[in-house]
């Protein structure tokens, strides 16, 4: 086997101002791996798959993707080893007043060059992989439409096909249905599942509820506070560790 | 009981800077009143302004001649005629000018107009009861190697046409609106790279940081400046005339488009600049896909109002030498013709009221 895919490795993130989002957290994801991570907002879920790519930099503690030490490496490397990791948002983070297919395009941005973008060029052949992409989400009929036109699991499924403009090696999708309804929710997972098992994209994946990551899961890291406190497989979840993870308090809910 | 005496003592206070505001500004509310009568011919001139005037028609016929040379070429004509004498003539020579067939018993008038156009008056006259008349006149001092004889026969009939004073304040209101244009690009052209420079949420690190520091300053301090007092200057430097005017308003449009700018930047959401980040684009790219296209909408509407407050504030720039039509305003002004100056103040009016109407529609549009 040898390393794994992922590797986080006492991973600590104090936010100016004292707040303690990550607390020593490690784990190993091996390749092809779905993993969610669940637990209560402000558990640091967010502040986890921000650091992988480093659009939040951490206060200490290492991550490997791939064989690359993320943490080691400077800005231009963090620019190029983005470029293979795609992400997915809880608000989509569009670009509301450009057409979906530029949208899509711009998950190339990282492969072309800068006074390309200055004028939008675009080569033809980018231009129909951003439309295969779009027809891999359902949505190819939409690709000139600007996307705040678009319904919320619509555009969420355009973040999913700008994700796979990147053709990334690891996609994080920091609570990708949460503003959606749950029959959407459940589409647009399960063009993320597909991407994972068609292609091998291995997930790490944020969710709010426990029914959702028993779904899609294979395997589920819980944050409490910052700290990892559970690891395993969904089934694992009993009523003890629901608790444990959510407080005392919590009742699980089904979603549909 | 304390709180009670601080209020009474409060309002002792309020009420004596009031009293000794209204000495020292020397309110006195019946002069208002009582000197009415002063105001009343000026607001009377104001609702009376020139702008179409009645006059009557003419018959004109111009006769060139040349001065020293050969006889021009007559070109034809149809209608009334006129004859001169001789049509190579020198200074002071006489000549009998002889016009037929214009309207019968019409005063008339002769014209020497030399070769920039000027006219000078040559002779006065009524035509006889066939429509001619006979006049000898003697060829004025005058520049230039050629000119034109030219006959005027006034008409019973009068037409109505726009007031020179009009033409004039149309043309000046023109240069007015083109010269709140100039200034207004001009500050677009300073304001974009400074209002990215400072906006606070594209500064990064210790440098960015640093520059948006400086540009919030500049700007700032630009801003600051009243534009009457940068008209003054530029009057001074470049000479006054409307080149001063479009210099004081883009200095001041760089400020505050500036402002405005960076603030619709600040204001952009952040969630796309992230998603845009983490493809792996760099900073110039996040800028040309997640933050221009968030701002241009605004860009449009703010750089399109300054362009209407720019008219509004050209016309205050003119009177203290900035062009346009404040300064010809100030001349009327100054000269107290009334009449002239209120064609010049309802030109005003108009213009800043369509501008108004119009930038607000635009606003709407692309908001």
């Amino acid at each position: 086997m040898g390393k794994p895919f992922l590797e986080v490795e006492h991973l600590t993130k104090v936010y100016p101002g004292g707040v303690r989002a990550l607390e020593d957290v490690s784990f190993e994801v091996a390749r092809g791996e779905f993993v969610v991570v669940i637990g209560l907002s402000g558990s640091g879920k967010s502040t986890l798959l921000r650091c992988i790519n480093r659009l939040v930099e951490p206060t200490s503690g290492r991550v490997w993707v791939d064989g690359v030490e993320i943490t080691a490496l400077d800005r231009e490397g963090v620019r190029r080893v983005r470029r293979e990791i795609g992400m997915i948002f809880q608000q989509f983070n569009l670009v509301k007043r450009l057409p979906v297919v530029t949208n899509v395009l711009t998950g190339r941005l990282g492969y072309v060059p800068g006074w390309w973008s200055l004028v939008n060029y675009w080569p033809p052949g980018l231009v129909q992989q951003a439309l295969d992409a779009l027809e891999r989400v359902g949505i190819r009929d939409k690709a000139y439409v600007r996307a705040d036109q678009l319904s919320g699991g619509q555009q969420q499924r355009v973040g999913i096909a700008r994700a796979l403009m990147q053709e990334p090696k690891l996609i994080l999708a920091d609570e990708p249905v949460a503003s959606l309804d749950p029959a959407t929710s459940h589409s647009v997972l399960r063009y993320v599942e597909e991407l994972n098992r068609r292609e091998g994209i291995t997930v790490l994946c944020s969710l709010h509820f426990l029914s959702l990551a028993r779904r899609y899961g294979t395997r589920v890291l819980a944050l409490k506070e910052g700290r990892l406190v559970f690891d395993g497989h969904p089934s694992e979840i009993d009523g003890r560790r629901f608790r444990e993870i959510y407080g005392e308090d919590a009742v699980e809910v089904e979603i549909a | 009981m304390r709180e009670r005496a601080w209020r009474a003592v409060m309002l002792v206070l309020a009420a004596a800077a009031f009293a000794y505001g209204w000495r020292v500004t020397r309110i006195d509310l019946g002069e208002l009143a009582t000197k009415a009568h002063l105001v009343r011919p000026l607001v009377r001139d104001l609702l009376r302004p020139e702008l179409l005037e009645r006059v009557p028609r003419v018959q004109e016929v111009a006769v060139p001649v040349s001065l020293g040379g050969g006889e021009p070429p007559l070109p034809p004509s149809r209608g009334p005629q006129v004859q001169v004498s001789s049509r190579a003539v020198r200074v002071g020579q006489e000549v009998v000018v002889r016009g037929e067939e214009f309207e019968p018993g019409r005063p008339g008038r002769l014209v020497w107009r030399d070769a920039t156009g000027a006219p000078a008056p040559l002779a006065e006259f009524s035509t006889d009861a066939r429509g001619g008349f006979q006049l000898r006149v003697r060829i004025p001092d005058t520049l230039g190697d050629r000119g034109e004889v030219v006959a005027v026969v006034e008409l019973a009939q009068t037409v109505w046409r726009p007031s020179e004073t009009l033409r004039l304040v149309a043309e000046r209101m023109v240069e007015t609106v083109f010269l709140a244009l100039m200034g207004t690009a001009m500050g677009v052209v300073f304001a974009v790279p400074l209002s990215f420079l400072g906006a606070r949420n594209l500064a990064y690190g210790p440098v960015g940081l640093a520059v948006y520091g400086v540009s919030r300053t500049v700007l700032n301090v630009f801003r600051s400046v009243e534009p009457l007092i940068l008209a003054t200057v530029f009057a001074v430097w470049v000479g006054i005339g409307p080149f001063a005017g479009v210099l004081a308003l883009g200095v001041h449009s760089v400020a505050s488009l500036g402002k405005l700018y960076s603030e619709a930047i600040e204001a952009i959401d952040p969630g796309p600049i992230e998603a845009v980040e983490a493809t792996g684009a760099s900073r110039l790219q996040v800028v040309r896909y997640a933050v221009i296209p968030q701002i241009v909408p605004q860009f449009i509407a703010f750089t399109i109002y300054r362009w209407d407050i720019n008219v509004r504030m050209s016309t205050v720039i003119g009177f203290v030498g900035g062009g346009g039509i404040g300064f010809l305003l100030m001349q009327y002004i100054n000269l107290l013709l009334w009449q002239k100056a209120a064609t010049a103040v309802w030109a005003i009016t108009v213009v800043v009221a369509l501008m108004d109407y119009l930038s607000a529609r635009v606003r709407e549009r692309v908001t």
